[in-house]
């Protein structure tokens, strides 16, 4: 009939697989292999140089482990009964991997050199010793396992006892009697209560210290102030072998062993069945607190993991819709201020060229005749203001595209199209009207003859009368020279006015055409910065609407999708409590079978 | 100047700087003391490992083991003070209890710590604090210069102090000089009589073991009680322990095969059990088994045993690691110990007119050889800058690692006359300069090389 520990441990495991943990189904399903084995594993840990492997020298009177001043057990060693002595060393086939799950192979070695071997063996490849010997301690299935001392500098050492612990049926804590338990040993102690209930303490070398009683006492009241359970049996190593050595009954006596024997026997070896039940309930028990854990924490939280993704998608969407309204107030903004900046520092642009052109006519006409060339300069106005409109208007256009990056950079996403391609009107530049000429009247020859004629009549008056006085008649020589120098002045005098009247008239037909020309132009432009403006803001608002409606979509499939989660949860709530409910019948039997009494409430 | 010198007037400086603050004065006034004083040396190490036992060994006189600091000196006549809370110490009795003198501080439960002067010529050069075992290694290290630590086998424990004090801002200058000490060597051969020497072979492991290497200077095997014993074997112990050695060999082996059965009731000698818990209580069943083995060979008047008894105990050779190590080195730890004060100092009051001292005292931490040297050591030692093995024994043995005098530096065993000095030096300075000027080698050789050749010109100039 199957004990009734397997039917707990088998649900325990069942439970593991249900949960998917498959870390504790491995770990329980190893300990159920090691409870149907008929071996009874007993495990010697200790600090170092407390003397673990003298102690099981010992306990079985042969010299199976190694000891030594120096730290000599580097691999545990396990020790069990065997027909003829043999041993074997454990390695990994493969050079690297962990202690579990990787390929060993067993070299055989002769049992005299094992102890040699395993001391000096410090490649990290070797695993464990194995040693059987023909001892009636041993008959009935005990395997005693000698440990590398923990707290040891090299850590490799305390890893390999810490993962042979996990397969004790029993262990034997060795301290020796020079001094009491140190705190490092009764955390370890505790730490090994968690594996494996069955403790003892042994306290070694009591026949080096003269006040050994003392110790133990201490020992003892250490072990009840930390509520620790453990039997508690001094022995003396050296004394034992020595007895073996010469036979000596009474010596063996003081050595302690008799009562350790006496110990392993009864509480160990006889009460197997106890002990299976009590190694059992201890990690089923740890198992099921681990399966518990998160089940319970699943359910007390208020919002599961998937849950409370969703919530945070649906944050995010309304965070961004948020955003997006704040940004699209701020590239509006942007956009009339860039665009009224554009408009001024476009029209300043446009006066100060054409008074440049101005006053470059000004100059001219100065001193050139209008009458002469002015075809010539009526072409060169016209392409110099069509020069100062086209760089005029490309400026514009470079500072529109400007403004239309700066926009889209202050606009809450990027996206490829987010410029626009072309912002400008078609039927931009219509042409100005044509300059109008400056009336230009020549200086013809009867007009000239005229003037020189009014001039030189006051002339010969003048000299004439003056002369007569003289006796000469009216008209001589000196009046008629005289009326002639004075024509020719007036005619001069005449001709310079005129040319005076006509660069006034040329300058001021200039003017007019500037103006009008820059009235025109001006009106033009500022025309063109409003449709850019216009066509932006168009462009921009398309944009930023699209942009609104996915985020809004976003959201609210977010939110539909907690709505969703909620039913689901719901659901899993339900599922869970039954779930949890079980656990906790399974682990009150776990508890029935006589594990240490842990709180575990719904 | 000397780094001595240069500390001495950084001190002295510093007085005039803060003459105005009370407690800052007080500070340095206790350094300045400290300064002259011999070395302090703190002896650390987990609970029952047998600090007491190590420091009555090396006083040489057995004090009752107490529960707080206790700072033994040397002093004219036998003298303790109790230093509890504020206020002016109180001066106690020193009683005997036993063989053990002992310090009467019954009528104060929580001394900061207990100042014994006492008359003795180990105390000339060293003063011993012995530390509670749960002290910090901050308060462990506060007031001592230097460090013994005991341990049995080194464990995480003990490598965690002992990175836990060179950790600490204290060590920042260089660091801790520290000895470790397995102490209880007599237990660790299960009490067999070859103990000690398999003692000696694990001390000299650790001190090739690189987890160990970086944190001390030296790694010393002792056997506490039996150094003890060696040094205050009275009269009539020695008349009982040759009396135990008269017995046949197998016959006390018997008795001697446990604790128990040595101070049982049957004994076959007419000797009182409790003399014999005595002896027991006093040398420990190594110690007596070691010593009637001694008798039995030969060494049967007491002054011959006390002589072995030093050398087996491993208490010369501590005694000769304090000295190269320690007292040798007295100038330098003390620097340092004055040098970290007065960082300490402009850390917690910091002044306009102090700026001077501030940079001066960067620029010593920063540039004094003495420093450079230890640091050097100290990489050298942790793998952090590397050189081809011998060079590396060579570069240790010169900046100074196996001891501080020229002869030790330059790897004498013998008095060597100035000229052979010299000649040994000039080769060592070619090579290493060599060495440090070879555009080939690594940045870090070059530099440590720079160093070996600064500390050879240094050493160069009192021969020529």
């Amino acid at each position: 009939m199957a004990p009734p520990w397997l039917d707990v441990l088998d649900e325990t495991i069942g439970a593991c697989v249900t949960h998917r943990r498959p870390d504790l189904e491995a770990r329980l399903r190893e300990k159920r292999a090691q409870q149907l084995d008929p071996k009874l594993r007993v495990l010697v840990v200790g600090e170092s140089k407390q003397g673990k492997s003298q102690l099981v020298n010992a306990l079985l009177n042969a010299p199976v482990c190694a000891v030594g001043d120096d730290i000599t057990t580097t691999v545990p060693t396990f020790v069990q009964h065997a027909d003829t002595p043999s041993a074997a060393l454990v390695r990994n086939a493969s050079a690297r991997g962990s202690i579990f799950h990787t390929p060993t192979e067993r070299i055989a070695v002769p049992i005299e050199q094992v102890t040699k071997q395993v001391s000096t063996a410090h490649s990290q490849d070797v695993v464990r010793a194995e040693i059987g010997i023909p001892r009636a301690l041993l008959d009935n299935g005990l395997v005693l396992i000698d440990t590398p001392g923990v707290g040891d500098t090299r850590s490799a050492h305390t890893a390999s006892t810490f993962a042979t612990l996990m397969q004790a049926d029993a262990v034997l804590l060795v301290s020796d009697a020079t001094g009491e338990l140190t705190s490092a040993e009764m955390t370890l102690l505790k730490k090994v209560m968690e594996a494996c209930p069955n403790v003892t303490v042994v306290v070694t070398k009591i026949d080096l210290v003269p006040s050994w009683r003392t110790v133990v006492e201490r020992n003892k009241a250490l072990l009840a102030r930390a509520g620790v359970p453990a039997k508690l049996i001094p022995v003396s190593s050296a004394l034992r072998l020595r007895a073996a050595k010469t036979g000596d009954q009474r010596l063996n006596t003081e050595s302690g062993f008799p009562e350790l024997l006496a110990c392993v026997q009864r509480d160990i070896v006889a009460s197997a069945d106890l002990l299976a039940r009590r190694a059992v309930a201890v990690v089923a028990s740890s198992a099921i607190t681990q399966l518990v854990t998160p089940l319970r924490e699943e359910l007390t939280a208020h919002d599961s993991s998937r849950t409370a993704e969703t919530i945070s998608t649906l944050q995010e969407a309304q965070r961004r819709v948020d955003e997006l309204r704040r940004r699209s107030a701020r590239w509006q903004n942007v956009l009339n201020d860039e665009m009224a900046d554009l408009i001024s520092d476009v029209e300043y642009d446009l006066r100060d060229r054409t008074r440049k052109i101005l006053r470059e006519v000004d100059k001219t006409y100065d001193e050139a005749d209008p009458a002469i060339g002015w075809d010539k300069f009526e072409q060169w106005l016209e392409d110099n203001l069509n020069e100062a409109a086209t760089t005029n208007f490309a400026w514009l256009m470079e500072r529109a595209e400007w403004v239309a990056a700066k926009v889209a950079k202050n606009f809450p996403v990027y996206r490829e199209d987010l410029i626009p391609g072309s912002v400008l009107p078609d039927d931009l530049l219509e042409p100005v009207g044509k300059l109008d000429k400056p009336k230009i009247e020549p200086f013809s020859i009867p007009q000239k003859l005229f003037t020189g004629l009014r001039g030189s009549y006051g002339g010969v008056l003048m000299f004439g009368l003056v002369t007569s006085l003289a006796g000469m008649p009216l008209i001589n020589v000196i009046s008629l020279g005289a009326g002639a120098l004075f024509g020719g002045k007036s005619i001069l005098d005449e001709s310079d006015q005129r040319l005076k009247r006509r660069q006034a008239a040329a300058k001021a037909a200039a003017q007019r055409h500037v103006d009008d020309f820059f009235v025109k132009f001006s009106k033009d432009v500022r025309d063109a910065g409003r449709h850019i403006q216009r066509s932006l803001r168009n462009h921009f608002s398309t944009l930023a609407e699209e942009f609104q409606e996915t985020l809004l979509e976003s959201a609210r499939s977010a939110k539909r999708a907690i709505q969703d989660d909620q039913t689901e949860r719901e659901r899993r709530l339900r599922e869970g409590r039954k779930e949890l409910d079980k656990l906790i019948s399974l682990y009150k039997r776990v508890q029935a079978l006589g594990g240490p009494v842990m709180e575990l409430s719904a | 100047m000397t780094l001595d010198r240069v500390v001495w007037s950084m001190l002295q400086e510093a007085l005039a700087v803060y003459r105005d603050s009370p407690r800052a004065t007080g500070w340095l006034r206790s350094h300045v003391e400290r300064y002259t004083e011999p070395v302090r040396i703190a002896v650390a190490g987990r609970s029952r490992i047998g600090k007491s036992t190590v420091v009555n060994a090396l006083i040489g006189d057995e004090f009752a083991p107490s529960s707080s600091f206790v700072w033994y000196r040397n002093g004219t006549e036998p003298r303790a003070h109790v230093f509890s809370g504020p206020g002016r110490p109180h001066e106690v009795q020193v009683g005997r209890r036993g063989s053990r003198h002992h310090v009467e501080i019954g009528q104060f439960d929580r001394a900061d710590r207990v100042v014994v002067e006492w008359p003795s010529r180990s105390l000339r050069d060293i003063v011993l604090i012995d530390t509670p075992s749960e002290a910090s290694p901050e308060q462990v290290l506060g007031d001592a210069d230097a460090l013994l630590y005991l341990m049995r086998h080194v464990q995480n424990d003990d490598l965690k102090f002992l990175q836990a004090a060179n950790d600490h801002p204290i060590a920042r200058v260089s660091n801790v000089h520290t000895v470790a000490v397995l102490a209880r060597a007599d237990e660790i051969g299960a009490g067999r009589i070859d103990a000690l020497s398999s003692a000696k072979q694990i001390a000299r492991r650790y001190r090739r073991d690189v987890a160990v290497q970086p944190l001390c200077q030296n790694v010393v095997s002792v056997a506490g009680l039996l150094a003890v014993a060696a040094k205050t074997l009275r009269e009539d112990e020695f008349a009982a322990l040759r009396a135990l050695a008269s017995l046949g060999r197998e016959e006390l082996e018997d008795h001697l095969l446990s604790a128990d059965r040595f101070a049982g009731e049957q004994f076959p000698l007419p000797m009182e059990p409790a003399v014999r818990q005595a002896l027991l209580e006093r040398f420990g069943i190594f110690g007596v088994r070691l010593i009637t083995a001694l008798i039995r060979q030969g060494f049967d008047t007491q002054v011959k045993l006390t002589g072995q008894l030093v050398q087996r105990s491993g208490l010369g050779e501590l005694r000769d690691s304090i000295a190269i190590h320690f007292t040798e080195r007295r100038e330098i730890l003390k620097a340092r110990s004055a040098l970290l004060a007065l960082d300490v100092l402009f850390r917690m009051e910091p002044r306009q007119n102090a700026r001077k001292l501030m940079a001066d005292l960067e620029r010593v931490v920063a540039s004094a050889h003495d420093f450079r040297e230890l640091r050097l050591v100290a990489a050298l030692q942790a793998g952090r800058t590397k050189l081809p093995a011998e060079l590396q024994t060579e570069a240790l043995r010169l900046i100074g690692a196996e001891g501080a005098t020229p002869l030790a530096r330059l790897g004498f065993e013998y008095e060597a006359d100035p000229h052979e000095q010299r000649e040994a030096l000039l080769d060592a300075l070619v090579r290493w300069q060599a060495i440090a000027a070879d555009l080939h080698a690594p940045n870090d050789q070059r530099r440590a090389a720079q160093i070996v050749v600064r500390t050879c010109e240094g050493l160069l100039l009192p021969l020529s």
